[in-house]
């Protein structure tokens, strides 16, 4: 292969790959999936990987989505993610507030408490693997720091 | 006296056997193409995007580096391009397009032309492309938060994570047939066991690597992984669990035995290969680092000029 040959095959392989590059990260970008199959919680504790579809799939562990979604309870379509209502801090930040102002008059939760992420996710995970017997029980046997 | 000829060395001009760099370097790249489709197939679209942007752009780099410095023009040999396809196998799917681009012109431009360009090289250039990445956006290298959205068919749990969170009861999930298939979390073109072996042994029956430093570097694996696995099996994983997982393989075959970084003699490679696969055992069992290939041959690439030394006596001797 002469020097000619081998400058041409490395310009046109830049120039394609290129254009498949780019193209293929503006066009195809990965996007969430509606439901997620796993979340990955980043805490001041570690980090905690949630097998969330192996939760729900009747191969996995059957869990119905209103046992941790408890929130709005008639409404199994309208399921909020976690942090919608349960911020980091426990307090009711305005992302909190809209999204209980989305079925709530203002003055229906003004008096009402929010439990913390951490406490609210620690509640739903340790409270189901005890009632089960099933599951990790230990903190190290889910936070990876 | 006998009359047999030993050796015969004519004078020149003596014949091209037709051997270039630009041949070696696609033979590479051909070699590594099982490991990649799986990977293509296994994350889609992503993985395409990542392994096109990761090549245009080693050899983009090239390009303009060779103009600013006024050097000939050295991308049609290939090697920009291997460096590319190499460094994107060892990332995962989700890696957004900066870190691509910062990551090949690292290789390129800091691995290797600050080095003065291709074989002088003190260190494998995409090694230590990804290790200065590593450093600085550690979180876009965790595989496991890398791929939370992708639906597979097997533990979806990068194996080399759980195994130093867990211990070896969160492996369990894992077959050694399967992770020879490639059902495992991780990068691109580093999970398809079977596949880049078949690269390997391709480029070993080829010559363009050196199977005294692929085989040392496994044997060196796969003793120091046993030693640990005999004391203490609750904690440490067996030998063909760590040949099987991270970038392990593709450490023995595409990275260890690049030219200019990797020693020229018997000895030395047998020392050399034996060392990184020792060192990747320890950083990953007793060490702060999950997978230890990367660090463990920027070390034995650092060694490399001393082992050298270790060289046959020159025939005669001096009055």
């Amino acid at each position: 292969m002469d020097s000619k040959k081998e400058l041409r095959i490395a310009y046109g392989l830049a120039a394609i790959l290129l254009i498949v590059g780019v193209t293929s990260y503006a066009a195809f970008s990965a996007k969430a999936p509606d439901e997620p199959i796993r979340l990955m919680f980043k805490t001041s504790a570690g980090k905690v990987l949630f097998q969330h579809k192996l939760h729900t799939i009747p191969s996995g562990y059957s869990v119905s989505c209103g046992d941790c979604h408890h929130h709005p309870e008639d409404n199994e379509s309208a399921m909020r993610a976690c942090g919608d209502c349960h911020d980091p801090s426990g307090k009711k930040t305005e992302a909190v507030v809209n999204t209980c102002s989305e079925c709530h008059d203002a003055d229906e939760f003004e008096d009402t408490d929010m439990m913390k992420k951490s406490d609210a996710l620690h509640g739903q995970c340790i409270d189901c693997h005890k009632e089960f017997e099933a599951g990790p029980a230990e903190c190290s046997q889910c936070h990876v720091m | 006296m006998s009359n047999e000829k030993k050796f015969i060395v004519s004078h020149a001009p003596f014949w091209h056997d037709g051997s270039s760099i630009s041949e070696r370097s696609y033979h590479t790249m051909l070699a590594a193409m099982p490991a990649v489709l799986f990977g293509l197939i296994q994350y889609g679209i992503p993985a395409l995007a990542v392994i096109s942007l990761s090549i245009s752009t080693a050899i983009i780099w090239e390009l303009i580096i060779n103009k600013i410095t006024k050097l000939p023009n050295t991308i049609g040999d290939g090697n920009a391009a291997l460096m590319g396809l190499v460094f994107g196998m060892m990332m995962p799917a989700t890696l957004p397009w900066w870190i691509v681009a910062t990551g090949t012109f690292i290789a390129v431009v800091i691995g290797k032309y600050i080095f003065g360009g291709i074989g002088s090289n003190a260190f494998h250039p995409v090694v230590v492309s990804i290790t200065i990445l590593l450093i600085s956006w550690n979180s876009y290298f965790d595989f496991d938060n890398a791929l939370v959205n992708y639906d597979f068919g097997f533990p979806a749990v990068f194996p080399l994570g759980a195994l130093k969170a867990f211990g070896t009861g969160s492996i369990h999930g894992f077959s050694l047939s399967g992770l020879l298939m490639g059902q495992q979390v991780g990068a691109i073109g580093s999970t398809f066991g079977l596949g880049l072996i078949i690269g390997g042994i391709y480029l070993i029956l080829r010559g363009f690597i050196r199977w005294e430093i692929s085989i040392s570097f496994l044997a060196g694996m796969f003793l120091a992984a046993m030693i640990f696995n005999m004391a203490n099996p609750e904690k440490f994983a067996g030998p063909f669990f760590h040949i099987l997982t991270g970038y392990s393989l593709i450490g023995a075959f595409f990275l260890a035995t690049e030219d200019s970084s990797s020693p020229v003699n018997c000895i030395p490679m047998l020392i050399y290969g034996a060392g990184a696969g020792i060192l990747t055992v320890l950083i990953r069992n007793i060490g702060a680092y999950v997978d230890g290939v990367l660090y463990a041959i920027l070390i034995m690439n650092l060694v490399n000029p001393l082992l050298d030394k270790i060289r046959p006596k020159a025939i005669g001797k001096v009055a």
